[in-house]
């Protein structure tokens, strides 16, 4: 085994500096490119060397016009993509899709962060209620005390945040009406006339900072937000004086804050939180929202009512019911029984059900989650980066896209996702090259080496599916062989989180959702020196990094 | 005095097979790999995220205290607090249970009501083409797993003919019985009949099968025994002799069945909860398993545990009752 973890660690101090937490942000939207066209040939955007250890130059697979000397944050994010993308951190899987069933009794339109805002949904059926079934249900009702996906959609139908999303993931205004940088680590937003809560008082200044608060501090409305880290960065908020507006501070520039605002943080009113239990709060809704809560079964369902006082457009459906079925089958016959206008998460295998009946159709839209096989630098063989290319090469990841997932999610080379602020639109996904390959293979040194792929069960759409073509196409090289081996993903999670490379298994499969539509938040936690979650580290993309969060978003104002 | 003896002597067993159960219950979490923290925390949590998380789930403690503190809260009701899905777990159980009940009472009366005739149907037309196909009935009915058997109906019943729903509970029973009672109206006992009635035949299929074979061949045992002959000899109508004294007899063994299947129903209806997502402790476990969601899945095995066990002891008091020889025994 050769270290080459050392040599960065002087580098670390700063990312965290840089991004309080390095792991929620950065300003959402465009990807921006870095100019050029044509590809196939040698990196010179940022590529090859400089990792720490052996230099990746020369053997990258694209090669474009080069961003020679990157001035905005979105051209250092691309260049270090480059230069992820030939040192080759990862084997590059795919990008994940949501796959959604839609009742031909309503029209919408799929978002990219997975949200499904019932504000959108238009039922056109001749009914005036819509109702959607997603894999589970709520963890709670408080907007403030939850993490995932299936909670927010049940939440983001009575709480509004700041700033939203569109459905290609551009920031817009929500109860903000305005927002801009005041100075480094402070922006203000407009606190927009208007928005009621459901229980008829009107939103303040005061409920707003009250709410950014209680995410970022635990001694704030009697709750330790596991929602902190989603505003990382962020250390607290305050009324303006004599102004309808609310300051946000943060430690250093912070430049993807509006970003975070546009994904997280709803706003709940002070009065009503410090009135009331945590119990109560979980059980009950009172937002700006669209919708307002009209009955709650805990673990069945939540029904709402289109709110009657709303102070934007109001909803298309009078009514919505979310409920949630965990097996996929029976989310599916909910959509084609009638008894449901909407159906998340319809795996490959249900598809075709869907598509062959006439009342639904199937909804496909990328997510933003990426999916990978981490292969630790500091360990051999992974530590040369002939070797992790040549393991690039052996994959046929179009094939998996195709036969695994059924062709519902997109190759990826690098590990920012295409729409996301950073994306490097030069840099393709390896294609496979077997001789070339087994040649990288050669010249790492490292030939006749036996891996073992260390997959989640179930955790990642076809994960073992994927791993085991993976595996498979690996083990087709002549001078490596490769097996898989199957884990329990809170047993694999806990070897990954640790903070500790060292503690994380040699090459692994994991996914990466980023809601914040932001390079640096894969970057900075998965491929840095200093991420939690990192399984390599190399001076050009920490610096690189380092570059990228000392400079303001490209969004700074709306 | 006897079968009082008989009796707590069961529940003393009883209460050693609870403790068991919730011994086992507890060990679980501690024999599958992975920690409950890192389902809790997200993949960025920090280091002292999780410390924090450990420590208000009491994880920091030595095993033995643990133990000691979950034996002393199931005690007083208390199955812990869960984190995933921020409520008591408690609460999420014994909201579930009625469900649960329901759906495996539903189950057993339809069991009861189709088994019992075909069986008794089956055995006093011996080798008849109702026998036979009262035999394959049941031979289909034990070897059909419920759940293919389950989305089968589903497939055609509610996605193709409309004619049930696919899934979920509706207003339950009670709704049912409340609307019905407020308003004279039947539509909430109709309703609830759309969703009951395939999860319930998908459940109580296996029962059925099983009850009518039991029937059928204790009805031809005791149809062959010498005091059927002699009440014959005695000039009973053929009717009386059948459902009054060959059927008495062989609903004995039957009835014990009953009892003890209705708490493989209570345990066991994980499968059909889980296709007909209905809203029961089967799915709750279920649920918890993906959610590893340790509080309720201990809550909800402990329930299930103990269920099986009063029926049991209810089961061995009626049978005590019936059969006074067992308590000599």
């Amino acid at each position: 085994m050769s270290g080459n973890h050392g040599n960065a660690i002087g580098r670390r101090r700063y990312l965290k500096a840089a991004s309080a937490a390095a792991l929620a942000s950065t300003v959402a939207g465009c990807a921006g490119g870095d100019g050029g066209g044509g590809n196939d040939s040698e990196s010179t955007d940022g590529g090859g060397g400089g990792n720490g250890t052996t230099a990746a130059g020369g053997t990258g697979t694209e090669t474009q016009a080069a961003i020679e000397n990157p001035e905005t944050r979105g051209e250092f994010l691309q260049v270090a993509n480059r230069a992820l993308h030939d040192q080759a951190p990862w084997v590059y899987l795919n990008r994940q899709y949501s796959v959604y069933g839609v009742a031909n009794r309503i029209e919408w339109e799929a978002r990219r962060d997975e949200r499904i805002d019932g504000r959108a949904i238009e039922p056109t059926g001749g009914g005036d209620t819509v109702t959607i079934t997603q894999s589970q249900m709520d963890s709670g009702l408080d907007p403030q005390d939850h993490r995932e996906t299936p909670t927010d959609n049940i939440v983001l139908q009575a709480y509004e945040g700041l700033l939203t999303r569109d459905a290609e993931g551009t920031i817009t205004t929500e109860l903000a009406s305005d927002y801009e940088r005041i100075e480094p680590g402070r922006v203000r937003f407009t606190i927009r006339e208007g928005p009621t809560f459901h229980n008829g008082d009107p939103l303040t200044p005061e409920d707003v900072a009250f709410s950014v608060n209680r995410i970022v501090n635990d001694d704030v409305g009697g709750l330790v937000s596991p929602q902190s880290d989603q505003l990382a960065g962020v250390t607290g908020a305050q009324v303006v004086d004599g102004e309808r507006a609310v300051d946000v501070m943060s430690d250093g520039i912070n430049p993807i804050v509006f970003a975070l605002f546009a994904s997280y943080g709803d706003m709940m009113q002070k009065s009503w939180v410090q009135n009331n239990d945590g119990a109560y709060i979980n059980t009950h809704m009172n937002g700006t929202g669209p919708f307002r809560l009209a009955n709650y079964q805990e673990g069945v369902q939540v029904v709402y009512e289109r709110a009657p006082d709303y102070w934007g457009e109001p909803a298309s459906a009078a009514g919505l019911t979310i409920q949630a079925a965990g097996e996929s089958s029976t989310r599916v016959n909910q959509l084609l029984g009638g008894e449901a206008d909407l159906a998340v998460n319809v795996p490959p295998q249900d598809v075709n059900r869907v598509r062959n009946a006439d009342s639904a159709a199937i909804s496909p839209v990328p997510s933003t989650r990426v999916v990978f096989n981490a292969m630790r630098y500091d360990l051999e063989p992974f530590s040369s980066p002939e070797f992790r290319q040549a393991m690039n090469y052996a994959i046929d990841i179009e094939s998996i896209v195709e036969n695994v997932l059924s062709g519902f999610a997109d190759a990826t080379g690098q590990p920012t996702l295409e729409g996301f602020t950073g994306f490097n639109s030069n840099v393709e996904p390896y294609p496979q090259n077997v001789e070339r390959a087994e040649r990288l293979v050669e010249e790492s040194g490292f030939a006749g080496e036996q891996l073992t792929l260390h997959t989640p069960v179930g955790r990642y759409l076809k994960d073992v599916e994927i791993a085991q073509a993976v595996a498979n196409q690996i083990d087709q090289l002549g001078n490596v062989s490769c097996e898989v081996r199957q884990r329990e993903f809170s047993a694999l999670a806990g070897e990954v989180t640790t903070g500790n490379i060292e503690d994380k298994p040699p090459f692994y499969l994991l996914g990466w959702g980023n809601a914040t539509f932001d390079a640096s938040q894969t970057i900075i936690p998965l491929v840095t020196s200093d991420g939690e979650l990192t399984s390599y580290g190399s001076d050009r993309v920490d610096s690189l990094l380092q570059e990228a969060q000392s400079l303001p978003g490209n969004q700074e104002s709306g | 005095m006897a079968l009082g003896r008989f009796v707590l002597k069961r529940a003393l067993q009883g209460i050693v097979v609870v403790w068991g159960v919730v011994t086992v219950v507890f060990g679980l979490r501690f024999i599958t790999p992975g920690s409950p923290i890192n389902v809790i925390a997200p993949l960025d949590a920090s280091a002292e995220t999780k410390r924090a998380i450990a420590q208000e789930l009491g994880l920091d403690e030595p095993l033995y205290v643990q133990y000691a503190d979950y034996v002393v809260g199931l005690l007083q009701g208390d199955m812990g607090y869960s984190y995933i899905s921020n409520t008591q777990a408690s609460s999420q159980v014994f909201a579930r249970l009625p469900a649960t009940l329901e759906l495996a009472v539903v189950a057993t009366i339809v069991a009861i009501a189709i088994s019992i005739p075909l069986g008794v149907l089956s055995a006093t037309r011996r080798n008849e083409p109702a026998d036979y196909g009262a035999t394959l009935f049941s031979l289909g009915g034990i070897s059909t797993p419920n759940f293919w058997l389950g989305i089968m109906l589903v497939l055609v019943f509610a996605v193709q003919l409309e004619v049930f729903k696919t899934s979920g509970r509706g207003p339950g029973f009670g709704g049912a019985l409340a609307t019905l009672l407020t308003s004279g109206s039947v539509d909430g006992l109709l309703t609830w009949l759309s969703y009951i009635t395939l999860p319930a035949i998908t459940l109580g299929t296996y029962f059925t099968a099983l009850v009518t074979r039991l029937t059928r061949s204790g009805m031809l045992d005791e149809l062959g025994q010498s005091y059927i002959k002699a009440v014959r000899a005695k000039g009973l109508p053929e009717t009386l002799v059948r459902y009054k004294h060959a059927l008495r007899n062989t609903l004995i063994p039957v009835i014990t069945v009953l009892g003890l299947q209705l708490g493989t129903l209570i345990g066991g209806a994980v499968i059909t909860e889980a296709v007909f997502d209905w809203p029961g402790l089967g799915t709750l476990v279920i649920n918890s398993i993906t959610a590893r969601d340790w509080p309720i899945l201990q809550g909800s095995l402990v329930v299930i545990g103990v269920g099986f066990v009063l029926i049991n002891l209810a089961v061995d008091t009626l049978y005590a009752y019936v059969n006074p020889q067992v308590v000599h025994e």
